[in-house]
């Protein structure tokens, strides 16, 4: 059978996010700060009644915190989180050797340090976020006020010693003072210099302010003076991005507080990476503007397994090292030394290094605009792979953004799109693709869904188009299509539209949930939160009557059609019953029977459940055995014992 | 598995084929045998041992052929006999096929042999069989007994085709002139004799004009999946159904030949003997193949090069949860696994109008009915139908198999007269999805908050209406070629370029092994540019729109950094600058806030001195982290401090200043006198590329690009 991951191989070279800045490495460190002051503490109850409960900022932006964590480590394994608390009686920094207790930073207390998370870490930022004893002996504000310049100095040095090189640095202010210094001048004109410091470091300040339940969070008071429009790693984000809204009004109710910082921190949970950056978009001859390209869908695999090697103290990674050698002198061969070859008529057919980045070679890096279709032209068929996303950029070419913008209206309005030859960097293959044109979507909390920009969709080549098999085809008549209308109009999912954020990757969330029990010596999780079941419920209640209806008509109008028997040949495909012991097994057991609406379960399923009661599963036959086993979706693969296993654990689990 | 076949090539060498005829500049024999070539190395890149060739000389200087006594069967010879064809055959074709000294050899007596040939190859067994007779018909032929011969090809149930060099065509519309009395009759000969025998008539222009037309490979899919499409949960459930469906590709990539890894074999080593037969002298490079062996390491303090090797045996599977690693034992390998079983289930309906196209993230299947099954399939229709009235979608939870991860499917109804089926396709989930956030496009936000609709980045209506126009303009109406109308998109004639040009080249090249390699076709670049008529039809839209648009390029030379130099304030305008001026510390770098520092002394500068005080204040400090670092330690934090500084002085036009210090770098590196072996560090800023500043880089520099790379290669 076909192997649905076969994206998987396909991607690896072409789809690795650019390297943009030659020297830096491209990894993304964001250390939290935290304000632990007796206002972030105090407790806000939730204004719904039917929803109790309550949450203090703090512990909203220690959730945050521990959520953003736990995602980043299955979405960006090999990037950095922290976690600072200032304001806080205690302090707790790293001297020069690594070792704890440095008064230099006052009141700030590193909680998590700057690095790749470890398992211990998780557990002890949920234990602060959750258990109240150690919360009360760590958050326990300072009577003393703490100098802004100082945390910002403390971010700078760790950043500075963990995060050496990194592209990409962003400290995360949750706050909910807007004037920490009120007028002393001092104060604030030390806390600007170090911000300065920051931002000629590469540092992006991202700030998450918190309004309190009478005053409003003012950023021109402080907060304006110390973020920076830009970032110099990052010259070619647009422009300053507002903080979200809604988290700055949110109402005293600590509940929406907290899922209104969550939906805006997960919104900057990744820092933007180009997949390509400036490649030109033209229009017609000689006239091109420049654009940026994002990989904002891209499937989400969980790491692969590794090697860990048990011999020491505690489990280690074991690095495999790959050597290439000759096969005739089993001596080590360089990369250089090696040549691609062909197979070809029994022998190798080569080329030359330069002869194969020649064959490969279909013009420099470009999106050039063949012309226009109707949107309605693209068949929703015609795809093989994600899009990408492309934004203007004015770096080559100044005017980029109106020129891009007035496309983008165009196409939207009259419901266009555009045919592209597309070469997305240096030597990758082009494809012919349909660029589309893509609205702004916000969510309930006034945070950016989805951005407003094109999307490229690859189409498939002739040579990736299959033929359609052969297939019974009897088209249903009307009463029999009106009666399964009924049944689809019971069931329309919110606002008609499929909302990828409802449903989280089941098996890669369980991956990990197993990963982490397994690390922290927690117990089994018990069982998994799939929120891609349907629920199974509610289709019951709302279209269960529908279904009986549709069902009664399929029989009578396959009744009418094919005759009494249920007649189960097809006009295509002719298969002797003893080739196939499946079919033979129909001929006993019409398909009828599986199609009818299944009363609890049809004849099959009930004789294998008298065997089962009877604990004669075995005397069963081995088609029966296999056709019960495909119709509950188990493998039917394997020895009759094996098959007698997989039954009766079913029967068990059910009881 | 792909059926049996059988085919042999009767290629006219008479000595008429070696000329040049109708101002080509290739014989009649070249032109030929591009044909032939083509359809040769075609079957040959199949690999498949059951695709068999042989191949006969007609008008031959010798003759050797089964029937060789009988003089009517002079002049032909057998080449080939069937068999699969491999690179060493088609050496000794391509040395074979020359224009003979003669004209003599019967045309239709090259047939019977080549009848003959599959007639004992195949015997009775079950081949696709093949006569492909390529010549220009300037020979004499013999019309004799050729009811017979047709018959047997009838009977043989051999594939007849005739290709013939300047063959008149209405068809195709190739009429020669003034054609020769004699090649007139042959013409009529081979087409009467190809009409009895049921076979193709063609001329060679046309012949060769389709090699250009890239060939598809037909796979034949089998099925993903096999089980129920099905809503509500039948165990519990008395209101859930349940539909057997069959679920199979509709698109999938198709790859280009992939090529695999050899090194030169080491001639002297080993004796001529160990050389695999199939490599012949003088042809190409000798290859031998590339094995890879795998070792595992860990890192050991306390070893020399900080790494151990350590053994298979002793390894655990295992994953990495952030830096923790988690080993998992054999016995619940698939712990992590979640459980699934097959199937289709429904989860809900949407509205296809509000289905955002992009959101289609693999590529696409189709979901049929169970075969031979009536009921299902009237069912399934049922449900196609109903979903295409109320222009709606089905999402569902789809496993394919006990035990593989769920995806999350779109279902689309698909109706043509005479198929009907649901194409499916995967959506995203939560995490596939990226949040990047951008700002709006219709609009500009400033920093205080307010909406401005005019603004240098957003388009007026002049700019608008240009671009409507110019859109509308380049509607595109493609013809395929037949002069059709294609009323989609022109998927059917698009070819993968990559794969075909590939294919090719190495097609090619075993012909031809020392000619270079060919540019691609012109159809597989077809679309790589929007057709004259429409650009020219366009132009005067293009025109408005550019100078409406007013795009203009920017130098290559103020790129970059500079330009932002005025966005270098907060959010409020304030200037830090100042406030840094007043600082009185900051007029020695600090070694733990150095890069700011360093920075900032810089932009304060007012004269040269400043500056090269900061490069040497910079280079102190690099040093002495070199020298303090335990191992690998401070290398990360070197190269950043070396990207900048290199960053800076390129932008401040002082390459020297960095190049003198990085020359000074490097020996001290290299004679170890920054503590120790530091050989390292040195290859990280190699592969950093923060070489010397070359002349590309900065026009200041004295230092040319060959000098730069000499020196890290003489590291």
């Amino acid at each position: 059978m076909a192997d649905d991951s076969y994206a998987r191989e396909e991607e690896g070279f072409e789809e690795e996010e650019l390297d943009e800045t030659s020297f830096r490495s491209v990894k993304d460190a964001v250390l939290f700060a935290i304000d632990v002051s007796s206002s972030m503490l105090k407790p806000r109850p939730s204004a719904d009644p039917k929803k109790p409960g309550e949450e203090s900022p703090a512990s909203a932006a220690l959730k945050c915190a521990y959520h953003l964590m736990q995602q980043r480590i299955i979405s960006n394994p090999h990037d950095m989180i922290g976690v600072l608390l200032y304001g806080t009686q205690s302090s707790k920094f790293y001297d020069e050797d690594g070792e704890s207790a440095d008064l230099s930073y006052p009141h700030c207390y590193l909680f998590t340090d700057l690095d790749i998370p470890s398992a211990q870490q998780v557990k002890e930022l949920r234990s602060l976020a959750e258990d109240e004893a150690v919360a009360r002996d760590i958050l326990k504000p300072s009577d003393e006020r703490v100098s802004m310049a100082n945390v910002l100095f403390c971010a700078n040095q760790i950043f500075t010693s963990k995060a050496p090189n990194f592209l990409s640095r962003r400290l995360f202010i949750v706050s909910d003072d807007d004037n920490p210094h009120g007028d002393n001048k001092s104060l604030r004109s030390a806390a600007t210099v170090r911000a300065r410091d920051l931002y000629d470091l590469g540092v992006t300040i991202e700030l998450f302010p918190i309004s309190r339940p009478d005053h409003e969070f003012d950023t021109s008071k402080f907060y304006d003076d110390i973020i920076y429009k830009t970032s110099p790693s990052d010259g070619e984000a647009p422009a300053y991005l507002q903080p979200d809204t809604n988290t700055s009004t949110a109402q005293g109710d600590g509940i929406s507080l907290l899922n209104s910082l969550l939906s805006s921190i997960n919104s900057r949970s990744v820092p933007r990476r180009s997949l390509f950056s400036n490649v030109p978009l033209e229009l017609g001859p000689n006239f091109k503007i420049s654009v940026n390209g994002y990989l904002l869908l891209k499937r989400q695999e969980p790491a692969r397994s590794c090697y860990v090697w048990l011999g020491g103290e505690t489990p280690q990674i074991a690095k495999g090292v790959t050597t290439q050698m000759a096969d005739d002198t089993a001596q080590a061969v360089e990369k250089s030394e090696i040549r691609k070859a062909y197979k070809f008529g029994g022998e190798q057919i080569s080329f030359t290094t330069e002869e194969q980045q020649a064959l490969r070679n279909f013009g420099d890096p470009v999106i050039r605009i063949i012309g226009f279709k109707p949107l309605s032209a693209l068949p929703i068929w015609a795809n093989v792979k994600h899009p990408s996303f492309i934004y203007p950029s004015e770096e080559d070419y100044i005017g980029s953004t109106r020129v891009f913008s007035a496309l983008h209206q165009k196409l939207l309005k009259d419901e266009k799109m555009a045919l592209v030859w597309f070469i997305p960097r240096k030597n990758s293959t082009p494809t012919l693709s349909a660029m589309i044109a893509g609205g702004e979507k916000i969510d309930e909390n006034g945070v950016q869904k989805v951005p407003p920009g094109m999307w490229i969709i690859p189409l498939p080549y002739a040579d990736d188009v299959r033929q359609n098999p052969e297939s019974t085809m009897n088209v249903a008549p009307e009463p029999l299509i009106d009666t399964m209308r009924a049944v689809i109009q019971q069931l329309q999912l919110p606002k008609a539209v499929y909302d990828p954020t409802k449903y989280p990757n089941p098996s890669l969330q369980w991956h990990y949930r197993i990963l982490q029990a397994l690390a922290l010596d927690e117990d089994h999780p018990g069982t998994p939160d799939d929120k891609t079941k349907p629920r199974y419920r509610q289709i019951d209640k709302r279209a269960g009557d529908y279904v009986l209806a549709w069902s009664e008509e399929l029989d009578a109008q396959s009744a009418k059609m094919f005759g009494g028997t249920a007649a189960t040949k097809s006009t295509l495909v002719k298969r002797g019953p003893k080739e196939n012991p499946e079919n033979a097994d129909n001929a006993r057991d019409p398909p009828a029977k599986r199609m009818k609406v299944e009363g609890g379960a049809s004849d099959l399923d009930d004789e294998v459940k008298r065997n089962f009661e009877k604990g004669t599963v075995s005397k069963l036959t081995m088609p029966i055995l296999k056709e019960f086993l495909t119709s509950h979706g188990r493998s039917p693969v394997g020895k009759k014992a094996d098959l007698v296993d997989r039954v009766e654990q079913y029967f068990e689990q059910k009881s | 598995m792909a059926e049996k076949e059988a085919t042999v090539y009767i290629v006219d060498v008479g000595k008429s084929m070696g000329e040049r005829r109708h101002g080509r500049h290739v014989t009649d024999l070249e032109w030929a045998m591009q044909y032939v070539w083509d359809r040769i190395t075609t079957t040959v890149g199949t690999g498949r041992k059951t695709a068999t060739v042989g191949v006969v000389a007609l008008r031959s200087d010798v003759t050797s052929n089964e029937l060789e006594e009988d003089p009517s069967f002079s002049n032909i010879s057998v080449i080939q006999n069937i068999g699969q064809f491999l690179m060493p055959d088609i050496r000794k074709l391509r040395d074979c096929i020359k224009p003979s000294q003669t004209n003599k050899g019967d045309a239709i007596s090259s047939i019977v042999i080549a009848i003959q040939m599959i007639s004992a190859y195949c015997k009775k067994l079950k081949y696709k069989r093949k006569i492909v007779l390529v010549t220009n018909g300037t020979g004499v032929m013999n019309s004799d007994g050729i009811d017979e011969i047709q018959k047997k090809i009838k009977d043989d149930n051999i594939e007849f085709a005739v290709i013939g060099a300047d063959f008149d065509d209405p068809e195709f519309g190739i009429k020669e002139e003034d054609k020769d009395s004699l090649k007139a009759k042959n013409e009529a000969l081979l087409h009467k004799f190809v009409e009895g025998s049921d076979g193709v008539y063609g001329t060679l222009e046309e012949a060769i004009a389709e090699l250009d037309i890239p060939r598809i490979k037909v796979t034949r899919s089998m099925p993903s999946f096999k089980g129920f499409l099905q809503l509500g949960d039948a165990s519990k459930y008395e209101t859930a159904f349940r539909i057997p469906v069959e679920r199979y590709f509709r698109t999938y990539v198709a790859k280009p030949p992939s090529a695999s890894s050899f090194a030169l074999r080491s001639g002297t080593q080993r004796e001529e003997g160990d050389a695999p037969a199939s490599q012949a002298p003088g042809e190409g490079e000798a290859l031998t193949t590339v094995r890879t062996s795998r070792t595992y390491q860990i890192s050991d303090e306390s070893a020399p090069g900080g790494k151990v090797d350590v053994e298979r045996d002793d390894l655990a599977k295992g994953y990495e949860y952030g830096r923790t690693a988690v080993h998992i034992s054999q016995t619940d390998e698939n712990i992590t696994n979640l459980e699934t079983f097959a199937g289709m289930e429904l989860i809900g309906f949407v509205q296809s109008d509000k289905f955002d196209r992009y959101l289609e993230m693999s590529n696409t299947n189709v979901i049929i009915p169970q075969r031979a099954n009536d009921k299902a399939s009237l069912a399934l229709s049922s449900f196609i139908h109903a979903l295409f009235e109320l222009e709606s979608y089905a999402v569902a939870r789809l496993v394919t198999k006990e035990a593989k991860p769920p995806m999350i499917v779109l279902l689309a109804p698909s109706i043509e007269p005479d198929y009907e089926c649901l194409i499916e396709l995967q959506l995203p989930f939560a995490e596939d999805v990226r949040s990047y956030r951008f700002p709006p496009l219709d609009k500009v936000v400033t920093v205080s908050g307010k909406i401005v609709t005019e603004h240098r980045n957003l388009p007026n209506d002049d700019l608008k209406d240009a671009m409507s126009q110019y859109v509308d303009s380049m509607e595109l109406d493609l013809k395929d070629d037949d002069g059709d109308t294609i009323p989609g998109l022109p998927i059917e004639e698009s070819f993968s370029p990559l794969l075909h040009r590939i294919d090719s080249a190495v097609r090619y090249r075993a012909v031809h092994p020392n000619d270079p390699i060919l540019e691609p076709s012109q159809r597989l670049t077809k679309f790589a540019n929007p057709p004259e008529d429409l650009v020219k039809k366009s132009s005067q839209y293009l025109e408005k729109l550019m100078s409406t648009a007013d795009v203009k390029k920017v130098p290559p030379k103020t790129k970059g950094r500079k330009r932002q130099r005025e966005t270098e304030k907060p959010l409020s305008g304030l200037d830090v600058d100042a406030l840094l001026f007043q600082e009185p510390k900051r007029s020695k770098i600090s070694a733990e806030n150095a890069v700011p520092e360093f920075k900032q002394m810089l932009s304060r500068a007012e004269s040269v001195d400043t500056i090269h005080d900061a490069v040497r204040q910079m280079s102190a400090i690099l040093e002495a982290q070199i020298k303090h670092s335990l191992g690998d330690a401070n290398y990360d934090r070197v190269v950043e401090g070396l990207g900048t500084m290199r960053e800076e002085l390129v932008d401040y036009e002082e390459p020297a200043l960095y190049n003198e210090f990085l020359r000074v770098l490097k020996g001290k590196v290299l004679s170890e006198e920054l503590g120790g072996d530091r050989r390292e560090l040195w290859w990280l800023v190699r592969k950093s590329k923060l070489g010397l500043i070359d002349q590309a880089t900065s026009e200041r520099s004295e230092v040319s690009e060959e000098e730069a790379k000499e020196f890290f290669s003489a590291a």
